[in-house]
Order: structure tokens, then C-alpha cells, then sequence
């Protein structure tokens, strides 16, 4: 009887460390995906000058798209000095539609193309863009993961002795937009096929 | 059309059916070959270890050994710069620490992951296939490396061959015990004549089936790889035009042979291919590359 108390009891334990670990892990792991936006983005803000030098010349409307890289750039910086998940993921959309005229350019370009550091620092623009991309991912998954659980039983109640509060993660509120997420993930890939 | 999630589920329950089925397979053979022919648990033991004994250095070393074969170099981010970042990100996206990357100088597109575990990891690359791929097909082709990887394929098959070894060494010591006429006095008339043909019968076929449950694991487990990969990039059109370009390239890989050609995402030995119809299939490490990509294509 008191062995049979004493083994339930145990195993009682043992769940609730499992599960105490668990939220742990996740919560550093969320952490890490923000961090490695922001330092791809800090990367890719690095990049943005050597990439307006090489392109400069080619434009008629120059003026307007280099305005709003550097508006984006802006907004980038900004985003990185609070750290903020949301903030970040929206000023790198940002950067990535400011992007998009040279992508174009550069395409339609056979000079650009051949010039080798155009083509390196074109290859980097793609990679930080991808990790972006996969971090914000991951980000969002944890987020769902990690909310799950505080809410479901019984891992709600181990949850609420250890004070784990739900994480705002980045917002996805409705089934639609979280379908044109994936959408706009679709096109990505497109615009390396010619790269 | 499936979405990926399910198929991976799918994938994941067919592929515990085969090992399930797989070990019944085993057990029974075993346990007959103990009965007719007194081997006792011991030498079943005995089976196992030896076996074992065998596939650990395979396991163990796998990778370095698999590398010294296909004359291997280390990859490197100036160098191979598409490569590494693709594997870079997928190694993210799959949560697992970033496997160590090299790359074999042949023309023929490939590649191949081993390694006991995910800190052991191995991803291989043909530069044949850094060159003909673009981005997106290549990361489709890196996401079903870092799958196998992730999945543990490695450590399954390394299981299932130690299995296999098992039977096939069980069933050689009763053949040759039976030649020396040794074993079991079999003097009792048409009831012993009928149990030693059952047991020559079983000890002939018994490895042969177990090979080919081996092989039938395999294509499930490439299956799964595929599903998973659709599931990291969430784009499976990359890994099915990647599979279109690998199969309509006719090169062979040089430094691929019968040993190492289940690791790769596509059978290097192409003239393996040219059997057809349901017999030739079964003897297939990989699954029909047309039926991987209708149902890459299928997915959403």
C-alpha cells in the first residue's frame, strides 16, 4: 500500500519536472529564434550599403527606391534596439519589399549578374532573407507549442503552479492570415530560381 | 490531396507497422530454428552478439568510414555558399545542431546523410548536384537529408541490419551443421525427414525475406523523408523538381556501390533502376522516383 502511495506519488514528480523542463526549453528556445532575427537583420542592414553602391546608376526613379531602403533600414534599426519579435518581423517585410525593385533589376540585368561581388552580396541578401523566414517559422511554432500547453490539462496546472504566463509570439489571429503567411513564404523561393 | 501533416503521420505508421512486423518476423524464425534444431536460447544469443558485433563498427564509425569511401571533402562557406546556408537554415527550422557538410567532386547529382545521431550528423553533396540545382530545389533535397537525420533513419537501419545479420548467420549455422550431420538425431522417420526439410527450407528463404523487409523499411523510411522535408520547407515543389532534374540526369555516381547505395536520395546505381513491374520493386532500396514526385506534387 504505502510502496504503491509512494511509486504514484513519484511518478507524479517525475511528470511534473518533465513538464517543468519542457516549458523552460521552449520559452529559451523562443528567445533564441528572436535573437537570431535580429541578428540577421543587423546583417543584412550591414549589407544594404554595399548593395545601393553597386546598383546606383541603373535606376531612372533612384531617388525613391533608395528613400525607402533607407526608411526601411531605419525601421530595422529601430525594431532591434527594443527586441521586439513583432516589431523586428514587421520592419524585415518591410526591408524585403524596399528589396524588391534591385531583385528585379538585378535579374533583368546580365551585367549585374556577372559582376561577382553583385552576385555574392545578392547570395547573402537571399540567405538572410531565408533565415528570417525559417526563424520566424520555428518562432511561431514554439509560440503555438508553448501556448497549448499552459492552456490544456494537465499540463495547464503544473503551468500555473510555476507561473508560466502565455507568450505573445507574433500575430497570426485568423485561419486567413496565417494562410497568407504561408503564401507569401510560397513566393520566396521564386525569386532565387534565376539568382 | 493530403496535407503534409497527415502524411507524415501516415508515413510514420506504416513505417512502425514494417519494424513491428519485422521483429514478429525474427522472433518466429528464431524461436522455430531453436526448436527443430536444439539451438537453445544461447546460440540465439550468441546470433545476436556476433551480429552485432559486426554492424557496431558500421555504426559507430559509419560516417567516417562512408566518407573515406566516397572521397569526401569538407565543405566550406565561401566556397560552397548555397549549401551551407540552405543546410544552415533546415537545421534551424528541424531544431537539430548543425550537421558537419561535405561535398564529393563527381558530376553526377546526389547526396547522402549518415551518422549515429543528430551531434554525429553527416550531410553529403555531390558537386554535380550544388551546380545543377537552384535554391529552392536544393534546400528540398538538404530538408530530406536533415529528415533521415532527424528521423533517426540512420540508428533504424543500423538496428534492422543487425537483425538481419542475425537470421542470416542463424540459418548458415544450421545448414552447414546439417551437412556435417550434426544437430538433432533425425532417425525417426517421415515426421523428421519433414521437420529437416521445413528447417533447410526456412534457413535458404529466412535471410532472403528478412532482406527484403529490410528494403521495404527503407522505401518507407525515404517516403517519410520526403513528407518531412515538404514539412520543413513547406514548399514540395522544390524537392519534386530537384527529384525531376536527378532523375533525368544519366550520369552514374562513380564513387557509389552496393554498400553505400541506400543512403542516397536517389539510387546512384542507375542500371538497378531498369527492372520493372512489382518483383523488380521489391529488391529497390528506393521507391519509384516517378511515385515520390505525384505525390510531392499532390501535397499541399
Amino acid at each position: 500500500m504505502i510502496v504503491g502511495i509512494i511509486l504514484v506519488l513519484g511518478l507524479i514528480v517525475l511528470y511534473v519536472w518533465a513538464l517543468y523542463n519542457q516549458f523552460v526549453t521552449i520559452k529559451t528556445r523562443i528567445q533564441a529564434s528572436i535573437q537570431e532575427i535580429g541578428n540577421q537583420l543587423k546583417r543584412q542592414a550591414n549589407l544594404i550599403p554595399n548593395l545601393t553602391a553597386a546598383v546606383k546608376g541603373y535606376f531612372k526613379q533612384e531617388k525613391e527606391i533608395f528613400a525607402l531602403i533607407t526608411e526601411a533600414r531605419k525601421a530595422v534599426l529601430e525594431a532591434l534596439k527594443e527586441a521586439n519579435a513583432q516589431k523586428l518581423v514587421d520592419a524585415s517585410e518591410k526591408m524585403q519589399r524596399a528589396l524588391a525593385p534591385i531583385r528585379a533589376l538585378f535579374e533583368s540585368t546580365p551585367q549585374l549578374r556577372s559582376a561577382e561581388p553583385t552576385v555574392k552580396l545578392m547570395d547573402e541578401l537571399r540567405d538572410t532573407a531565408d533565415k528570417v523566414m525559417y526563424a520566424r517559422r520555428t518562432l511561431i511554432d514554439l509560440t503555438a507549442d508553448y501556448n497549448i500547453k499552459i492552456v490544456t490539462f494537465p499540463s495547464n496546472l503544473v503551468a500555473k503552479i510555476f507561473g508560466f504566463k502565455p507568450e505573445p509570439g507574433l500575430k497570426t489571429p485568423t485561419e486567413g492570415e496565417h494562410l497568407e503567411v504561408s503564401a507569401e513564404e510560397l513566393k520566396t523561393p521564386k525569386v532565387g530560381e534565376s539568382l | 490531396m493530403i496535407n503534409v501533416y497527415e502524411l507524415q503521420d501516415s508515413n510514420k505508421r506504416r513505417s512502425a507497422l514494417v519494424i513491428a512486423a519485422f521483429i514478429a518476423f525474427v522472433v518466429v524464425v528464431g524461436w522455430v530454428f531453436a526448436r527443430l534444431f536444439d539451438y537453445g536460447p544461447g546460440a540465439i544469443g550468441i546470433a545476436l552478439i556476433f551480429a552485432g558485433l559486426m554492424s557496431f563498427a558500421s555504426y559507430w564509425w559509419g560516417d567516417k568510414i562512408i566518407l573515406t569511401l566516397s572521397n569526401a571533402r569538407p565543405a566550406d562557406r565561401q566556397r560552397d555558399f548555397q549549401f551551407f546556408t540552405v543546410a544552415e537554415n533546415l537545421a534551424m527550422a528541424a531544431q537539430i545542431p548543425m550537421p558537419k557538410l561535405y561535398v564529393i567532386e563527381d558530376s553526377a547529382p546526389n547526396a547522402f546523410a549518415t551518422g549515429r545521431n543528430p551531434q554525429h550528423a553527416v550531410v553529403c553533396a555531390t558537386t554535380g548536384l550544388l551546380q545543377k540545382l537552384d535554391r529552392s530545389e536544393l534546400e528540398g533535397v538538404i530538408a530530406h537529408e536533415i529528415s533521415h537525420i532527424k528521423n533517426y533513419d540512420t540508428r533504424l537501419m543500423s538496428i534492422v541490419t543487425i537483425l538481419v545479420g542475425m537470421i542470416t548467420l542463424l540459418s548458415d549455422w544450421f545448414l552447414r551443421g546439417a551437412r556435417f550431420g550434426r544437430g538433432k538425431d533425425r532417425s525417426e522417420g517421415s515426421l523428421g525427414v519433414f521437420l529437416l526439410l521445413l528447417g533447410v527450407f526456412l534457413a535458404l528463404l529466412s535471410p532472403l525475406i528478412a532482406k527484403l523487409m529490410q528494403l521495404a523499411l527503407s522505401r518507407r523510411r525515404e517516403f517519410l523523408a520526403d513528407s518531412s522535408a515538404a514539412m520543413l520547407t513547406r514548399y514540395p515543389g522544390g524537392l519534386a523538381r530537384a527529384l525531376e532534374k536527378i532523375a533525368a540526369d544519366q550520369e552514374p555516381l562513380e564513387v557509389a556501390n552496393k554498400a553505400t547505395a541506400h543512403l542516397y536520395i536517389v539510387n546512384p546505381l542507375k542500371n538497378f533502376h531498369s527492372g520493372v513491374g512489382w518483383f523488380a520493386g521489391l529488391f529497390n532500396t528506393h521507391p519509384p522516383i516517378e511515385e515520390r514526385i505525384r505525390i510531392l506534387r499532390e501535397m499541399r
